[in-house]
């Protein structure tokens, strides 16, 4: 295994030299950077060409240069890389470093976002197949994998940001807007909820009745100027999400995830007030990650202790419910920070942002101001990825599951008696996700290449932006500095994705 | 064979079914190309899609005319459409450019006629399409062939090729031609990105590959004598073409948006060429007082894309064996009265 491993880093190494040489090179032709400079006007032109050869070596032919940039990056193994310098002289590697922070926070907030929606999505639509909800989800599958997503996000900046922030003047939806979206979404959930006629069409009937409550709810208190969610309607949610994670984890004639699950929500409400007086402006993320990790720590032992047999189903359903009723409580804490961060000057009512991933006129030492212009800053663009990255997953996750549901060893559990819902949890589950890694594992590798087309229109400067601007003004280190690292991580995600692959699946061997 | 076709869509008739839910008797005495085509025309919105395709093809290039050639060297017909990308007309209706009888796209802000604009980009947009979606279908296939057939060490370097491929990104190719190579047409850009698209694909064709070389025929044909490339081309491939038709589907939907994404940040298609990708770029902020210039070239981009996802879709469908067909209550009822 280890000689395996050992062989593979080796290709790989061979691999990135090769793959950099030929970038380099194709860069090198791509554009000459003396262009601008031989058509300038300026009185010292032959100086600044001849500065400019000598800073960036322009005199040596690409393929000797392309080894003293290699020389330069070996350094990594001396600990003093040199990623050369960018044609501002700023040393590439600051640029670099500034840029991938910019660029994981985006590309991983839509890349989880996309596998989890994704594979739940994907999982129902299987195991409902040739289900009018099955038909719908791949109809809207097809159509996300057909958007363009410039396209996709001229689109989300003019109507969920500059009509949107229209709106907030006087956030009140006339009667006709409420009545038609009502109709719309209690279609949707009538549709996940599935079953019988009669029960299609008393979801429907409820879902409409709430979703039209809402919205005049809603518009009679001005309620998007203000919002709040107080501790009464997240312990009703709470109970909510109890029933629905314990229906689905374990069904519901199991009492034990049932309490285990109330517990947790009794324990997050019970944490409501305690947490207002932790988290005020003045907290950091240590606070709120220690508080985070006590609750799932205390909603892990509600589920231990509730169950003596099979404790695995109802650690996870008092985890995830405790999880979502927590995320609740914080999601109504941001909320009170909303009409102050509306009414803030560097904001002036106008919350939802379409470019840069902060504001920089804001200046506050305020914890949730801060995270909530990081909000209204990411929306956007996670939007825009999520929807286009979503549909991949779906399909992969829904052929998968459909692959493993036809094996014989579902047969077999059905046959001796397993319920469907365990058949589906802990036989086919499982085995279905396996294909996935490969997915993820180079989705995670992406991440750090950047969104390039995103970054570039909601004007983010991460790695994408950053390797466009270094193609269109020639600057070659910039380029480098930018490739290497997506050429590495593209590599090692390969590997990764075969180590994982034969150890999660014991059918898949290396051969040695 | 059409006869057959037509009868069994027309009625009403079961389909009779076997154990495994597949379709039994419906066809009995069908080849399995006939089995194929009748399972890929039952799939309403593939055939909608495929409708959609050929027509639109049609209706692009005979409306907007065959251009070849390079900018300094053209060589075109012209279409039936009067106006060319480069004819400026007077505003017809209003002040703007807006839609009208003369101009149904409407004009762009200089007083090009938009339809021409927009047909031209479609025509380029699927022809970089189809040259990229059959040169990686073609490298593809052949090197997932290879080395899936022969394994060891071949595969273990075509896979190594492989890897290092994926790295080279297709923005750099599209810079390199742009720059270098821009003044000779948008065909050599289609060819570079095609020759670095075949990743994905040599993939899957190489899975596949991997599990039929194990099957009895390929045993049995061997014994009998069958040389290696007879085994592959003949005995192999007619059985993993199901996968190469679908994936280079998803190739062929994924390279439209791979152009017109790479025309919009400036490294695909280059004026005066028209690409989609281009003009989208050229017109989003145009949004609030042009709507038409935006909407346009983004409606048929996922017009283009949709159907080509459910072309392959339906492929998939026709061409999986395993693929249980769905099961109505009335077929059953009667599959079990017999």
């Amino acid at each position: 295994m280890l000689a395996y491993i050992g062989r593979r880093i080796s290709i790989a190494i061979l691999i990135l030299f090769g793959s950099t040489f030929i970038t380099y090179n194709l860069q090198a032709y791509a554009g000459d950077p003396l262009a601008e400079l031989r058509q300038s006007t300026e009185q010292n032109k032959q100086f600044l060409i001849d500065q400019l050869t000598k800073q960036l070596n322009l005199d040596v032919p690409p393929p000797a240069r392309y080894f003293m940039w290699l020389q330069g990056i070996l350094g990594v193994f001396t600990g003093n890389a040199d990623l050369g310098m960018t044609r501002n002289k700023l040393p590439v590697i600051d640029q670099v470093v500034a840029a991938i922070p910019t660029t994981v926070r985006l590309v991983t907030v839509s890349t989880v976002l996309a596998i989890v929606l994704g594979i739940t999505f994907g999982v129902l639509s299987a195991i409902r197949q040739y289900s009018r909800l099955d038909y719908s989800l791949t109809f809207v599958s097809f159509f996300l994998f057909s958007l363009p997503i410039f396209w996709v996000a001229v689109l989300l900046k003019e109507y969920m940001a500059i009509r949107f922030n229209d709106f907030l003047v006087n956030p009140v939806v006339d009667h006709i807007w409420a009545g038609g979206t009502a109709i719309v979404l209690a279609f949707v959930l009538a549709g996940f909820v599935g079953g019988s006629r009669r029960r299609v069409f008393a979801t429907f009937g409820v879902g409409f009745l709430i979703f039209f409550g809402a919205f005049e709810a809603m518009s009679a208190t001005l309620w998007l100027k203000d919002p709040s969610i107080g501790i009464i309607a997240i312990g009703v949610f709470g109970i909510g999400i109890a029933f629905g994670l314990t229906h689905v984890f374990t069904g519901l004639s199991n009492k034990k995830a049932l309490g285990a699950a109330f517990t947790s929500v009794g324990f997050s409400l019970g944490m409501y007030y305690p947490f207002q007086q932790l988290a005020k402006g003045d907290t950091n993320y240590m606070v709120f990650t220690a508080l985070a990790i006590t609750m799932l720590v205390v909603s892990y032992f509600i589920g231990y202790f509730f169950t003596k047999i099979d404790k695995g189903p109802v650690i996870r359903v008092a985890m995830l419910t405790a999880f979502f009723t927590s995320l609740l409580t914080v999601i109504d804490r941001v909320m009170q920070t909303w009409k102050p961060y509306t009414e803030l000057g560097a904001v002036a009512g106008r919350p939802i942002q379409t470019q840069g991933p902060v504001n920089i006129l804001l200046k506050s030492n305020d914890f949730w101001i801060n995270n909530l212009d990081l909000f209204t800053h990411i929306l956007l663009p996670t939007t825009a990825l999520t929807l286009i990255s979503f549909a991949g997953y779906l399909r992969f996750s829904r052929g998968s599951v459909l692959e493993v549901l036809s094996m014989d060893y579902i047969r077999t559990a059905r046959a001796k008696g397993v319920t469907e819902r365990e058949v589906i949890l802990r036989h086919a589950l499982r085995n279905a996700m396996i294909p996935l890694t490969t997915l993820i594992a180079f989705d995670i590798a992406g991440i750090l290449g950047g969104a390039l087309i995103t970054e570039s229109v909601f004007g983010w400067r991460g790695m994408g932006s950053l390797s466009i601007e270094a193609i269109q003004n020639q600057d070659l280190n910039l380029l480098m500095g930018t490739f290497s690292i997506t050429a590495f991580l593209a590599v090692m995600a390969t590997l990764a994705a075969d180590l994982i692959y034969s150890a999660l699946d014991p059918r898949i061997r290396i051969r040695k | 064979m059409a006869i057959n076709f037509k009868k069994k869509n027309n009625s009403e008739e079961p389909v009779e079914l076997n154990e495994a839910g597949n379709e039994a008797a419906g066809t009995r005495g069908m080849s399995q190309g006939q089995i194929i085509r009748r399972r890929f025309f039952q799939h309403k919105p593939a055939v909608a899609g495929l409708v959609f395709m050929i027509l639109f093809t049609i209706f692009v290039y005979s409306a907007s005319g065959i251009h070849l050639g390079t900018s300094d060297n053209p060589f075109s017909i012209q279409g039936w459409w009067p106006y060319t990308i480069t004819t400026v007309s007077d505003f017809s209706a209003c002040g703007s450019g807006c839609p009208s009888a003369a101009h149904p796209f409407g004009q762009d802000s200089i007083g090009r006629d938009y339809f021409a604009l927009v047909t031209r980009g479609a025509e380029i947009s699927l022809m970089v399409m189809v040259v990229i979606g059959g040169l990686g279908g073609l490298i593809g296939t052949v090197i997932g062939a290879v080395s899936g057939f022969f394994g060891g060490i071949i595969d273990a370097v075509m896979m190594r090729i492989t890897d290092f491929v994926i790295t080279i990104p297709s923005i750099l190719i599209g810079a390199v031609i742009g720059y270098r190579v821009g003044n000779l047409g948008v065909l050599p850009l289609a060819v570079f990105l095609g020759i670095f698209a075949w990743t994905g694909l040599t993939r899957l064709v190489r899975g596949e590959f991997l599990s039929l070389r194990e099957r009895e025929f390929v045993d049995a044909a061997r014994v009998a004598g069958a040389s290696n490339s007879r085994i592959i081309f003949k005995h192999i491939l007619p059985n993993s073409v199901g996968v190469i038709i679908v994936s280079v589907t998803l190739l062929l939907s994924g390279s439209i948006l791979t152009e017109t994404g790479l025309s919009y940040i400036g490294f695909g298609v280059q004026d005066p060429d028209v690409s989609l990708g281009l003009l989208i770029n050229k017109y989003q902020d145009s949004f609030n007082f042009a709507p038409w210039l935006f909407w346009w070239p983004g409606v048929i981009i996922i017009a283009i894309a949709l159907s080509i996802n459910f072309i392959g879709d339906g492929l998939r469908d026709a061409f999986d064996p395993r693929q249980r067909r769905r099961i109505k209550k009335k077929d059953f009822l009667t599959t079990s009265a017999k």
